[in-house]
């Protein structure tokens, strides 16, 4: 039985759209012929993660992080964990060199290909450096779009085919490199857009071409 | 000018040490004023992505840590610079907290990471994930050019020229 380590790397509870793609692979993945183990990143962690929490991902065949992308990077809370687990493995620690990473990126903006990139070379840098398999990723743009309307039917046949592909993959002895998954909004750019700038205006944020 | 300088207390080391000095000395010797907030693994809480920050009370966080504490003051700043190690491409889960909750100026934010061990696809991502600000992902942030910088220090050599290079913000 493989042992597969779910890592929801959001800290908006019931909430999270990460949660629910969290729970749509696991969906792929049945209890029969695997061991599920569902990591949940907190915000604030005293000393350290736990010993048993960073232990079951030494153990782990597979490991799926499911994360919103934050800053075009990684939620700082996700970060963390990699940190910690980075210096569990350097007391000497064993660990399964070979374990297989797919990442699930939740990103709100309209264009994934072009906004989850480093995002995703920060796991595959924690990869090379770990010696861990990186496999590849689906960027989901608007996750919470995708998240309302993902019922309908015939919507994201792209999402589906790319669950699959973790879950055969998992299973698969293929060590040969495949592409990510672009999963675009159904939402018109320009909407999305005007969205955002409310949001901007009202929240004080930085604004565009301002000298210093 | 006002400025900010925002470093990650748990990892320091000889070369950050170094940087962070050059860099004050740097401001004052050009007349600025600089305060500095060193910030531990302890003393934040992470962004939760709520939105609450931009939506029910714009500009406060409703964890009341030191960063939000940072945040309400930033009008008071022309620039924010942070200092960070580079840890897989990426700035560490400590300067994340006051970079992801928006506590830097509004008029310019300078990333700057550090390490000694840092290989060119490290040092590459670290430099992209800022220049997406920059303009390279137009739909989101159209054209911070003049808002945001980032450099990356792997020796005290490196330190001098960053310090250098910031001189054009201190005119």
């Amino acid at each position: 039985m493989k042992s597969i380590c779910l890592v929801n790397g959001s800290l908006r509870g019931k909430q999270a759209s990460s949660l629910e793609f969290l729970n749509d692979i696991a969906r792929k993945l049945p209890d029969a012929e695997y061991r599920k183990t569902i990591i949940t990143v907190t915000g604030k962690v005293k000393d350290r993660y736990p010993e048993d929490i960073l232990n079951s991902i030494n153990v782990a065949d597979a490991i799926i992080f499911i994360f919103p992308l934050h800053n075009y990077g990684l939620p700082g809370a996700l970060m963390r964990l990699l940190e910690d687990y980075s210096k569990h493995l350097r007391t000497g620690k064993e660990y399964f060199k070979q374990t297989k990473v797919y990442v699930i990126v939740n990103c709100a903006f309209p264009r994934p290909a072009d906004t989850c990139g480093e995002a995703i070379r920060v796991i595959q840098n924690f990869c090379r450096r770990l010696s861990l398999n990186w496999r590849f990723a689906i960027c989901i743009g608007t996750g919470p779009v995708v998240v309302m309307t993902k019922k309908v039917p015939f919507l994201y046949p792209k999402l589906k085919h790319a669950y699959t592909e973790i879950a055969l993959d998992i299973q698969s002895g293929d060590r040969e490199k495949k592409g990510n998954y672009f999963i675009k909004p159904i939402i018109p750019e320009r909407i999305i857009s005007a969205i955002k700038h409310y949001y901007e205006n009202k929240g004080q944020m930085i604004k565009k071409n301002k000298e210093p | 000018m006002n400025t900010l300088l925002i470093s990650d207390k748990d990892a320091k080391t000889k070369l950050s040490e170094d940087l962070k000095a050059k860099i004050i000395r740097t401001l004052k010797e050009n007349g600025h004023q600089v305060d500095v907030f060193e910030l531990g693994k302890e003393d934040v809480t992470q962004c939760y992505g709520c939105f609450l920050c931009l939506t029910k009370h714009p500009g406060e966080c409703f964890n009341k840590d030191i960063v939000n504490e940072i945040r309400k003051n930033i009008n008071n700043y022309n620039a924010t610079f942070y200092l960070t190690p580079v840890l897989f491409g990426h700035y560490s889960s400590t300067i994340a907290s006051p970079m992801n909750k928006g506590a830097g100026s509004n008029n310019l934010q300078v990333v700057i990471g550090y390490g000694d061990d840092i290989d060119e696809e490290e040092k590459s991502t670290f430099i992209d994930l800022t220049a997406k600000h920059q303009g390279k992902a137009d739909i989101v942030h159209p054209g911070l050019l003049n808002q945001a910088d980032v450099f990356v220090s792997e020796s005290f050599g490196d330190n001098a020229k960053i310090c250098e290079a910031l001189k054009k913000y201190m005119k």
